[in-house]
């Protein structure tokens, strides 16, 4: 059997904004003021009063051909083969190049250890058989997580029975986080976060 | 059932089975192949930690959850998914409650003031000391004869089931309380037609949702449980339109967004009542059976309500009113969610009232994805009874003023202990922060500095509140993750269910729960015979699980303490509970001085007896209702006789000399407005509570400053660019905060949310640290220099002379670009 990959579907069509995920990742994760795993970005358009206002929610993309991995001088950050990309804090030596690789601005440096840091997809809990911290909190059941290489994965099923979006697909990195019915502005830019 | 040993293993077994996980609770989606919770992991030792179900009291939705505790600390709190509201899933708020337990700036001993009243000197003393001190005031008070002039006023509170008694025994009933300034009309408005208080809409089964002044994605009083389902609905094709001032998220999140002037929404609800009614699209077996009205009289009412007129005053297009009316007629089952932006008004009440009636007309009051009456669990209660008291001051409940207000007027408290409308002599407050949730928090304020309006005052709080910086004695409290109350909510599933709140770590420091306060003070002054011997909240919940009806059943406290809710699985909703005929016995008196008679002329069934010999007077007569020869549980009465129909027509309202008919009340401070002059509404984020959760890093770190959110046509005509600093003036004072312009405003508003601009409350929301501060938590990590501006300070108490709640969104101010804002 192939190696499980990992990976999270974030239906949009159900997203409302509530940040509980953000928080969820701080607290699970014990994540320091000032810095993000996991974070909701807003985008409001349209002129009064047809306006409208589209939540994105942002994470590491755990992708499939990391630029972070790549460009990371000690192996410090290295995907798994369960697909998800991780940083060892003891080859951390706080470089900042897988920093500046990411597209998606998804890493940032610890003040403290002056290490790098990101999304773990809650590895500690999904090597015991639970769903990261910000799937299990979801108020709105918008995120999906499981193993996109088994075919009966609700995952697999949603990637496949919907138009997913990946964010900036021609960064080429294959990214593993993947959106339902997100918006196209919304998309846009999003390096940002 | 017989609880053997074995049927308990059992359900043991079973209970503990759906802690792990349960794929069918969780809606659209379908259970992962990895477990949703119910576990939790710590990422550094990879050891499970200890799971200890209890209740959330972030805000007053109760979820359950679980703490997880790692070394006697508690570092993680989850949904519980065997609470059926929320089914596993918590809000930010839920999540932060970790920091409320190690907030650096909590109080964790007893302090008494050394310096002036609100100078911010404290001396430490010991629990012995303040209870000696507190025994000693509250005799005198009651040796004097007069038990009124102690005051209890609370905020939020779960411990009523001590309180009560205990308030009782002592016998005054001089406890104030903060419905006013939140729902308070709309519940006044609930209990003139339907009798209970609070509504719980269906929308998991309803097909087209209406959205009048409230963001239940965001907040709302029983929030996770209505977001999450409003959230299944429209994935499963729900419409949902939204009126509001503010593209709120729920606004944001809807097909369409309705821009409406304050305080008209119960003005279009009427005339779509009018549309419905005239198109023939009414539910008329409801109206001819169960109202107080027929089909006719309301056509001849409502007919003045035209589209056009709801228009003209809402600015909502007559079209698009008439289109909504004739689509929530008939796309079934529909809803109407209303609370604090439509109740929050000079005419909340009435507004409430006229959404009840389109509500009535289109068949939609308890039944499957309708507005559905509550259905709470309950508890048994192994205290006794002592005598209700009812001396009281007049400050707390001045019914004199506002004869409907049954949940009294919060916001009028103080400014009348300031002038003179009863003596105090103790006020004791408990969650509740005056100064800053309050209106005219200045005034407020000016009371409770002035030693002759309260001599003593004692505050319970885990923080130094704006309120306990004004106090003489601070007890520190137990924050809710450390304390034991008997729960429930408003059930989503329509099937009652309780849930243990128990503590998850011990209290810290020297902090005790208020509730074993209360206890011991029983026991102190001598009133404590109610306690039945019981010494502790933790031993009352014990003997209430152990004594609550099915709970017992599969285990009481062992099973409840380990699961942390129950609810009688085999049990259906009940929709139409008011249809529900009365069996035989029911109409039997239940004792020789009883007697059960039938009011020929409303249907009314109810009890003469000693208290009440000759007229039907009080709720508690109640029987229930003869339509057609038979006989129906009808619409409980709550605290007013009401007849046990859906009273559309309201001799309550007639007889204090209100329109006894749902009927448009101008909101008169908006009728004489200036053209440069504009409505302040303020809101609430997803990610705060009111006042008390601003000490939570966490939260605070996503909303620390807030904006003024304004639209561009109404800024560009005073020069007000994104960002500026501008000053916004009320008739009680004024204050600087930065403009939002936005396209998601209505251009006569401007609103600004109510969670920021604290100047206590601690480190993470003010920059103060608090006088008891221990630790410097995550001092070198705070990035925000801004703390934002407190709305509440410059809307002026104004009271809904009918509900008596807060007029909060009525506030007529001007906007103008400040010194500092130019260039």
């Amino acid at each position: 059997m192939a190696d499980k990959r990992f990976g999270m579907v974030i239906d949009l069509r159900r997203c409302h904004g509530c940040k509980a995920c953000q928080v969820a990742c701080k607290s699970e994760n014990d994540v320091p003021l000032g810095v993000w795993r996991s974070w909701v970005k807003e985008v409001e358009q349209g002129t009064y009063p047809n306006v409208k206002r589209h939540f994105l929610p942002r994470l590491c993309n755990h992708c499939e051909h990391p630029a972070c991995v790549r460009n990371c001088p000690t192996g410090a950050s290295y995907k798994r083969p369960d697909g998800v990309v991780l940083v060892d804090r003891n080859k951390c030596i706080g470089c900042r190049y897988c920093i500046a690789s990411c597209p998606y601005q998804s890493r940032f440096l610890l003040a403290d250890e002056k290490v790098a840091d990101k999304c773990t997809f809650c590895a500690h809990r999904v090597d015991q058989g639970i769903v990261p911290a910000c799937v299990n909190t979801c108020i709105a059941r918008a995120r999906i997580f499981g193993d996109l290489n088994d075919p009966n994965s609700e995952v697999r099923q949603l990637v496949d029975s919907h138009p997913v979006q990946v964010l900036k697909p021609e960064a080429g990195q294959s990214p593993s986080v993947f959106y339902i019915g997100a918006d196209d502005n919304a998309m846009r830019g999003s390096e940002a976060g | 059932m017989e609880l053997t040993r074995r049927t308990f293993l059992k359900l043991g077994a079973a209970g503990a089975a759906t802690f792990a996980i349960n794929g069918s609770l969780s809606g659209a989606a379908r259970a992962m192949e990895l477990k949703l919770g119910g576990k939790d992991i710590s990422r550094l030792t990879r050891k499970e930690r200890q799971a200890i179900p209890s209740t959330c009291m972030q805000c007053v939705t109760a979820c359950g959850i679980i703490g997880y505790v790692e070394d006697d600390r508690l570092v993680k709190l989850e949904g519980n998914p065997e609470a059926s509201n929320n089914r596993g899933r918590m809000c930010a708020r839920g999540q932060a409650g970790v920091n409320q337990v190690y907030d650096p700036d909590r109080i964790l001993y007893p302090m008494r003031r050394v310096g002036q009243r609100g100078e911010g000197k404290w001396k430490r003393i010991t629990w012995d000391e303040a209870l000696n001190e507190i025994t000693a005031k509250l005799k005198a008070v009651r040796d004097g004869g007069k038990p009124e002039e102690f005051v209890f006023h609370y905020g939020r509170n779960r411990m009523s089931w001590i309180l009560d008694p205990f308030m009782n025994a002592f016998g005054s009933a001089s406890v104030g309380n903060h419905t006013s300034i939140c729902e308070a009309s709309k519940f006044v408005a609930q209990q003139s037609m339907w009798g209970p208080y609070q509504d719980v809409n269906d929308v998991a089964n309803a097909k087209y949702i209406l959205v009048m002044g409230c963001n239940p994605l965001e907040a709302h009083t029983v929030h996770n449980a209505l977001c999450q389902r409003v959230i299944d609905a429209r994935a499963a094709g729900a419409r949902m339109v939204t009126f509001d001032v503010r593209l709120s998220n729920t606004a944001a999140r809807s097909d369409r967004w309705y821009p409406i002037k304050p305080g008209t929404d119960g003005l279009v609800a009427l005339a779509m009542a009018n549309v419905i009614i005239q198109n023939g699209l009414y539910d008329e077996e409801f109206i001819e059976t169960w109202t107080n009205v027929t089909v006719d009289e309301l056509k001849e009412h409502l007919a003045q309500f035209t589209t056009e007129m709801a228009a003209r005053e809402s600015g909502v297009p007559a079209a698009d009113i008439e289109k909504i009316a004739v689509e929530f007629a008939t796309i079934k089952p529909s809803t109407v969610i209303s609370y604090r932006g439509m109740v929050s008004h000079y005419n909340g009440m009435m507004n409430e009232r006229c959404v009840m009636l389109l509500e009535a007309i289109a068949g939609n009051i308890d039944v499957k994805g309708g507005r559905c009456l509550k259905r709470t669990g309950k508890w048994a209660n192994p205290f006794g009874s002592p005598k209700e008291a009812k001396a009281k001051i007049g400050a707390v409940d001045p019914k004199k003023d506002y004869p409907l207000a049954a949940h009294k007027v919060a916001q009028e408290v103080l400014p009348r202990i300031g002038k003179g409308e009863g003596k105090v002599q103790v006020y004791w407050t408990y969650c509740i922060n005056p100064p800053y949730v309050m209106p005219d928090g200045n005034r407020q304020m000016e009371v409770l500095k002035d030693e002759k309006a309260i001599p003593f005052h004692v505050c319970s709080d885990a923080y130094y509140s704006e309120n306990a910086a004004l106090a003489d004695l601070i007890l520190p409290d137990a924050t809710y993750l450390e304390r034991y109350d008997p729960e429930t909510s408003p059930s989503f599933t329509i099937v009652p269910f309780i849930q243990v709140r128990q503590a998850i770590t011990n209290p810290l420091g020297e902090s005790r729960p208020t509730q074993d306060v209360l206890m011991e003070l029983a026991r102190r002054l001598g009133i404590g015979d109610f306690l039945n011997g019981i010494k502790d909240s933790a031993e009352y919940l014990r003997k209430a699980a152990d004594a609550t009806e099915g709970l017992k059943d599969v285990g009481g406290w062992e099973y409840i303490r380990k699961v942390g809710a129950w609810y009688d699985k085999g049990k259906k909703p009940d929709y139409k509970s008011y249809a529900k005929e009365l069996k035989p016995e029911d109409l039997k008196p239940k004792s020789k001085d009883e007697r059960i008679v039938v009011d020929g002329k409303t249907g009314t069934v109810y009890k003469l007896d000693k208290d009440h010999p000759d007229k039907y007077e009080s709720d508690k007569q109640y029987v229930g209702i003869r339509i057609g020869g038979k006989y129906y549980k009808g619409f409980k009465p709550y605290k007013f006789p009401i007849s046990g129909k859906f009273e559309i027509r309201s001799a309550l309202m007639a007889k204090y000399g209100f329109p006894e008919l749902p009927t448009y009340i101008p909101i008169p401070t908006h009728q004489s407005m200036k053209p440069d002059e504009l409505i302040l509404t303020t809101f609430k984020v997803n990610v705060h509570t009111q006042s008390r959760t601003q000490n939570c890093k966490w939260l605070t770190e996503i909303h620390n400053d807030n904006a003024v959110w304004i639209n561009p046509v109404t800024a560009a005509k005073r020069g007000v660019a994104d960002g500026d600093l501008v000053k916004v003036t009320s008739k009680v004072g004024s204050m600087e905060v930065r403009a939002r312009v936005t396209e998601g405003i209505h251009p006569g508003v401007v609103a600004v949310s109510f969670h920021s601009g604290h100047w206590q409350y601690g480190r993470y929301c003010s920059g103060k640290k608090a006088p008891a501060g221990v630790g410097d938590g995550e001092d070198r990590h705070v990035w925000w220099k801004n703390f934002g501006v407190l709305p509440n300070l410059i809307i002026p108490v104004a009271t809904d002379p009918i509900g008596g709640g807060q007029a909060y969104m009525d506030t007529v101010v001007t906007v103008d670009k400040t010194q500092a804002g130019r260039g």
